[in-house]
């Protein structure tokens, strides 16, 4: 970390420590939305009333960038309808009625042996190990993430943007970063993680990982102080490197950031990715979700996930996806105060969402739940160009100045400004002291420029 | 699917503790030594300049609210600010109604006919005391020497340390340098207490409310403007000063003397009508510094540091175009 990234982003306050996830009984009544992921829409493959069992295909694609859904409970399908997911989006959505009794469904085709041993896993084919990934429907634990087996294939074909010198290349993967960092604290799920770490899961999904990725170097990124002594053994033995970094100094744990911190390769915005540099970040969430699909050899059913914020007990859980958030809230000890906002993902980049009755889904990372009285409202004051917003841009734009091109409609100068190279990370909005909706001026100007070229 | 109703915005949804109105408030408190200091010096006199000069800004503010249709911004205190900045740079000896008038004239000539807080082009406090110099430049150049209180001398109209210096470079023999840095020297009200400002502008700086590339900038500009000045005065050298050390004494001089510290952390760093880049900052602290010591060795003016200010803040917009390399952007990749 150089001595500029040190001055800049914010120092966010420090959320109460988080213990082991704490397991959520299954609801009632679960909602699987048919894309829990960036890519395609999955094809329902249930009818409204059908019995279904846990593993069960609900939905699957013939595209490439889709993960499966997979049934977590056992039960009746009670509808099929469109529903807003995590990101507001109406999303045709499967409603089960639980029965309680978790039978498994029988398993289609050939039943997959486990895999718990890490030297067998290391010598395996890595077709075989992505293709294991991808019946299990996992997919990146973050917001808007990759499903697993796409995110960890280099990309398919070289992109336009990324032709510097006019010759296409696609540039093989050479690290694997563990990010046992959470972007957005307090909604901590990897840090639970880390609290209730299974040895064993990780030792077998890094492995798996590093196999599939043909990563040579493997990173632990892992918090400042959360260092225990059987991991570092872990990793010597595995020949990891660890690396350290405050979790409050956001947004440096974003993973562009963190890739420029870690290896000082940066990628690539608005559209590339990590995988763009050679470089596959997962969380740690993510990695023992695939170390646990391959021991069990079952399919992933469940979600390490927090809630935070105006809670009566903020903690993490692990819950079966498609769980409904204000279960996980009640479990939490309910809300604290006059209902506010429930922001799905954390304080700074989150999306307050205006149903609590929307499921956990494999992207979710987290709740944070805010009280009526903690919800802070945006001025449309003029920007007084004071500069705060430029000395703590991360990515080294001058907010101020793109806000004002925004606000004024003036759209494609603002693009002309490196609008697109926006992160949307809410630092410039942090410490606005006028209180401007930076953010809100920037996704607006960018959905504006889009539809603009669309039409052209 | 019932739910509570909810309240639904864009991120982020958590935001810092900095208001516009605690940024003034942390403005003031910055600038409480200074006023102090030149409330030591120049006792009731001084103090009755600033008191008045925030009255009026405070006033007109609220009066011009009232009149014109603009929004009703009185509490975040910017005019408050704004009449205390224009009363520190003000002589002790005006007449009462110099500060009346240059703080009607801050609010209306500098800040509302733009617009109000956030459009203005140039520091307002620095118009108004443009326009006061130019209408009564008699009252303006009533520069009392300091008279530390409880002593129980007299105020009395003298000259300043730049207008010796102008007249005749020997004077730089005449002051104590010690002297000079507290703000035991003829000047206005709170711009002569070097070392109160830079403790109210350190404050600034490490609450990250102005940049610090402004003053950084603003000192150097001056200490190597000045330097460029004594090497080619050929006087000092029929007084005997030579080399480097010799010279770093005129820098000593221009960088305590007359408004210059006032302006490199104060009005220079003024959020509106100054640079938010970088190396823009970096470059209109320079041009600030080394502008003040042009006007000062060579001008028609006794001292340059606010003129310097106005000049630069023309420059702002162009000065913000040298933007840093923004991270993730590929050259020559497409959006």
């Amino acid at each position: 970390m150089s001595i500029a990234t040190w001055f800049k982003g914010v120092r966010l306050p420090r959320g109460a420590a988080f213990g082991p996830p704490t397991p959520l009984p299954p609801p009632q009544r679960i909602y699987l939305p048919l894309r829990q992921h960036r890519g395609a829409v999955c094809q329902a493959k249930v009818e409204p009333g059908q019995q279904v069992g846990m593993g069960q295909v609900l939905g699957s694609s013939d595209e490439f960038d889709s993960a499966a859904v997979l049934s977590p409970v056992s039960g009746t399908v009670e509808a099929i309808r469109n529903c807003a997911d995590p990101a507001g989006q109406p999303v045709p959505t499967i409603v089960i009625a639980n029965d309680g009794q978790d039978i498994w469904a029988s398993p289609e085709g050939e039943v997959r042996p486990p895999l718990s041993d890490p030297a067998e896993v290391a010598k395996a084919r890595p077709t075989r190990l992505l293709r294991r990934i991808r019946e299990a429907g996992l997919v990146r634990a973050a917001s808007q993430g990759l499903p697993l087996h796409v995110d960890l294939s280099p990309p398919m074909a070289p992109r336009s943007y990324l032709f510097m010198t006019g010759i296409p290349v696609v540039r093989p993967t050479d690290t694997l970063v563990i990010r046992a960092l959470d972007h957005d604290p307090p909604v901590c799920p990897n840090q639970a993680a880390l609290a209730g770490l299974n040895l064993t899961e990780l030792d077998l999904g890094v492995t798996a990982l590093k196999r599939i990725s043909g990563a040579a170097r493997v990173i632990l990124a892992l918090p400042a102080g959360a260092v225990s002594g059987e991991l570092t053994a872990l990793a010597r033995l595995r020949e990891w490197e660890i690396r350290t970094q405050s979790q409050t100094h956001f947004p440096y744990c974003l993973d562009n950031l963190l890739v420029l911190g870690i290896t000082g390769r940066e990628v690539p915005t608005p559209y590339g990715e990590p995988r763009d540099v050679g470089v596959v970040v997962e969380p740690l969430v993510t990695a023992l979700e695939v170390g646990r699909v391959l021991i069990s050899a079952k399919p992933n059913l469940e979600r390490v996930f927090a809630v935070a914020g105006d809670v009566a007990k903020p903690q993490a859980f692990v819950a079966r996806l498609g769980t409904p958030i204000a279960e996980a809230i009640k479990a939490a000890g309910g809300a604290v105060g006059e209902a506010g906002k429930i922001i799905v993902g954390g304080p700074m980049m989150g999306f307050a969402h205006f149903d609590a009755q929307t499921p956990i889904t494999k992207e979710t990372e987290g709740v944070f739940v805010q009280a009526a009285e903690h919800v802070r409202r945006y001025d449309d004051h003029p920007c007084i160009h004071c500069g705060r917003c430029v000395a703590c841009c991360p990515v080294n734009l001058v907010p101020a100045e793109l806000s004002k091109l925004c606000e004024f409609q003036r759209f494609e100068e603002a693009a002309e400004a490196d609008l697109f190279h926006c992160i949307e990370c809410g630092v410039c909005a942090y410490v606005c002291p006028a209180r401007r909706p930076m953010v809100h001026y920037f996704r607006h100007g960018k959905s504006e420029v889009l539809a603009r070229r669309m039409e052209q | 699917m019932s739910s509570p109703l909810l309240t639904v915005s864009t991120s982020p949804h958590r935001l810092g503790r900095t208001t516009i109105r605690s940024m003034h408030l942390e403005f003031m408190l910055a600038l409480a030594p200074a006023l102090l200091t030149g409330f030591y010096y120049f006792g009731l006199p001084g103090l009755s300049v600033v008191l008045l000069a925030t009255a009026s800004a405070l006033l007109t503010e609220i009066v011009t609210v009232r009149v014109t249709s603009l929004p009703n911004r009185v509490a975040d205190l910017h005019a408050v600010l704004l009449g205390l900045l224009l009363g520190l740079i003000l002589p002790a000896g005006v007449p009462w109604w110099i500060p009346v008038v240059g703080g009607v004239l801050t609010i209306v000539l500098g800040k509302m006919v733009f617009g109000g807080l956030g459009n203005y082009p140039m520091n307002p406090v620095l118009v108004a005391w443009v326009a006061l110099s130019l209408s009564w430049p008699e009252h303006m150049n009533a520069y009392f020497a300091p008279v530390p209180l409880g002593s129980g001398g007299e105020f009395a109209v003298t000259e300043t340390p730049l207008m010796a210096l102008k007249n005749d470079i020997g004077s730089l023999e005449i002051y104590e340098l010690w002297d000079l840095w507290v703000g035991n020297a003829p000047g206005a009200v709170g711009a002569t207490g070097s070392l109160a400002l830079i403790a109210g502008g350190l404050y600034l700086i490490i609450r990250r409310l102005i940049p610090w590339q402004i003053p950084v900038g603003a000192l150097l500009g001056c200490v190597l403007m000045s330097l460029v000045a004594a090497y080619t005065d050929s006087r000092l050298l029929e007084m005997g000063m030579e080399g480097l050390a010799a010279n770093l004494k005129v820098a000593w001089f221009h960088l305590a003397t007359g408004g210059l510290m006032i302006t490199a952390f104060f009005l220079a760093p003024e959020p509106v009508s100054s640079p938010v880049t970088p190396w823009g900052a970096l470059l209109f602290g320079l041009g600030v510094g080394g502008m003040t010591v042009i006007v000062r060795t060579w001008g028609a003016w006794v001292d340059g540091a606010f003129y310097a200010v106005l000049l630069l803040n023309t420059l702002t917009p162009i000065l913000d175009r040298i933007r840093p390399k923004v991270i993730g952007k590929v050259i020559g990749g497409a959006v």
